[in-house]
């Protein structure tokens, strides 16, 4: 399935990262971003995920004492 | 002593049948044939490897040797820092650092005796790879030197199944200890998130990365991962609990463990190969044989572990490497910069959200495993692909079944099922729950012992 994200906009994404890559580079990214795409709709697209639910980073104070 | 297991050269030079010092210099030898052909060294060190080995020698002789690993050859993955020896992760960028201290895991290794025979290839930085256009050539498979040895501990199996060195370290972020070992036809674990420290060693991301030990046979790897895992404050996932032995329980079998089979993962997500599939089969036909209480259990998909660990990766990796990705991008590899360039394309949000599906998946899984002790599943798809036909984007296309245990810490290990229809070796993959690497230790050692085959060694390194 093609790519959601348009190719310009994707440069966009590639050029707010602070690089600057040939045209060839970008569009091959381009084409690897449609497998991306759907991994960012499982981890952002879980409607039934509660508010509270919190990321496995969430740690005890004492844990940076 | 062609092939010596660490248990056998052990024995051996406590019974003064050989000497560490002619035990290293089989090695050095064996290397000096083989290497030009496998790539797994980046650096060997013959002179260090002497003197360590003239060390044991002496410690041997005035009877004050360390242990059982006293005067054993290993070498250590090249993003393993070692003081006084360049520590370059297979790339330009690094090619020329020499750390002044060594790794936590590495000054332990040498604390119990053992003689370093030199750096092990990796992928570059642990992630691209298989690379041809990094200043060292990539490792290749013992079993057949144009297939590929799975990454990015790839020195390290390669090294191991060509007998090059009787053991050695690696390390594991989305399975680059599990996927070499399934791959070469070696063991190799991947322990609890936090047992084994990482200070010292170069990160690719900090909340998946895992350090430990590949070796031929379990018991070898067990005892290895002794002199590895224990808590070090430099390191701040480290955990702080005692250490068991992991060798005392070899040989008590698995009568009474339960074990679940993923067949969601290896049958449904990603079907594996028939020699995969029957490697598995079998394994579960062995444990049942022995004692142990077969089931299944249904995990989380593996494309739900894929995309959190692709995410956090490599977003956790673009914030190390961005400075180097923003001025001296084609400097790395190709296969490196085309797949960390992704992390920093995200947003923080999707990073956030990433970590909150890590939970999830985490807590899934440990209820989907409440009635079982291990989980069963493939340690890689198949047999290795020839290395000249890895997909630049492999992890995009298809999950891999090693990542999950990167998201839950839980420690897992590859263990060889037997080989495919190529002759290249297949193996499966068993995890526990946290700190249950004894458990993984015992039940692995059953499936060694009946499927083995673990006197069958690469052609070209006999």
């Amino acid at each position: 399935m093609p790519a959601k994200l348009p190719q310009h906009d994707f440069a966009a994404l590639i050029h707010r990262a602070g690089l600057e890559l040939p045209s060839a580079e970008i569009e091959e990214l381009y084409a690897a971003w449609e497998n991306i795409e759907p991994m960012l709709d499982r981890i952002r697209g879980r409607a039934t995920r509660p508010r509270e639910a919190e990321p496995a980073t969430i740690f005890q104070p004492e844990d940076l004492a | 002593m062609t092939f010596p297991t660490i248990a056998d050269a052990s024995r051996d030079l406590a019974a003064r049948k050989v000497s560490p010092v002619e035990l290293a210099q089989s090695c050095l030898d064996r290397i000096a044939a083989l290497d030009g052909t496998l790539n797994a060294f980046i650096k060997v060190t013959p002179d260090r490897a002497m003197a360590d080995a003239r060390a044991a020698e002496q410690r041997q002789m005035s009877g004050t040797a360390r242990g059982k690993l006293d005067g054993i050859p290993i070498g250590h993955k090249d993003i393993y820092g070692t003081a006084g020896i360049a520590t370059t992760a297979h790339s330009k960028l690094l090619q020329d650092w020499v750390p002044d201290t060594d790794a936590t895991t590495v000054r332990l290794l040498h604390e119990a005796g053992t003689v370093m025979l030199g750096k092990l290839a990796t992928h570059e930085f642990a992630f691209g790879g298989p690379s041809f256009d990094l200043p060292w050539p990539p490792a290749r498979n013992p079993w057949d030197p144009d297939h590929f040895t799975s990454g990015s501990s790839s020195g390290t199996g390669a090294a191991v199944a060509a007998g090059l060195i009787l053991g050695g370290t690696g390390s594991d972020t989305g399975g680059s200890i599990r996927g070499p070992a399934a791959l070469c036809g070696i063991v190799g674990i991947k322990p609890t998130y936090g047992l084994c420290s990482r200070a010292g060693i170069l990160p690719l991301a900090f909340s998946l990365d895992h350090a430990g030990p590949l070796a031929w046979t379990v018991e070898d790897c067990a005892m290895l991962l002794q002199a590895m895992a224990g808590h070090d404050p430099q390191d701040p996932a480290s955990v702080d609990r005692a250490v068991p032995n992991y060798t005392a329980g070899l040989g008590d079998g698995v009568r009474g463990v339960r074990v679940g089979i993923v067949r969601n993962w290896h049958e449904r997500d990603r079907p594996v190969s028939s020699a995969t599939q029957a490697g598995i089969d079998r394994a579960a036909a062995v444990w049942r044989d022995a004692g142990a209480i077969v089931s299944d259990v249904e995990l989380p998909s593996l494309l739900d572990f894929q995309a959190a660990n692709f995410v956090i990766l490599t977003a956790e990796a673009y914030s190390l490497h961005e400075p180097w990705m923003r001025e001296r991008f084609h400097d790395y590899g190709e296969r490196l910069r085309s797949r960390m360039v992704f992390g920093g394309l995200f947003a923080a949000s999707d990073y956030i959200q990433a970590q909150r599906f890590r939970r999830e998946l985490c807590a899934a899984t440990s209820e989907a495993s409440r009635d079982v002790d291990i989980l069963l599943t493939a340690g890689a798809p198949a047999e290795a692909p020839r290395i000249d036909n890895v997909p630049k984007f492999d992890g995009l296309q298809q999950p891999g079944f090693t990542a999950p245990m990167n998201q839950t810490g839980w420690p897992a290990m590859g263990v060889p099922a037997g080989f495919g229809e190529g002759g290249l070796p297949v193996g499966v993959q068993i995890c526990a729950k946290p700190f249950g690497e004894a458990l993984l230790f015992r039940a692995a050692q059953v499936l060694e012992h009946a499927m083995g085959e673990r006197s069958k060694r690469p052609a070209l390194a006999c």
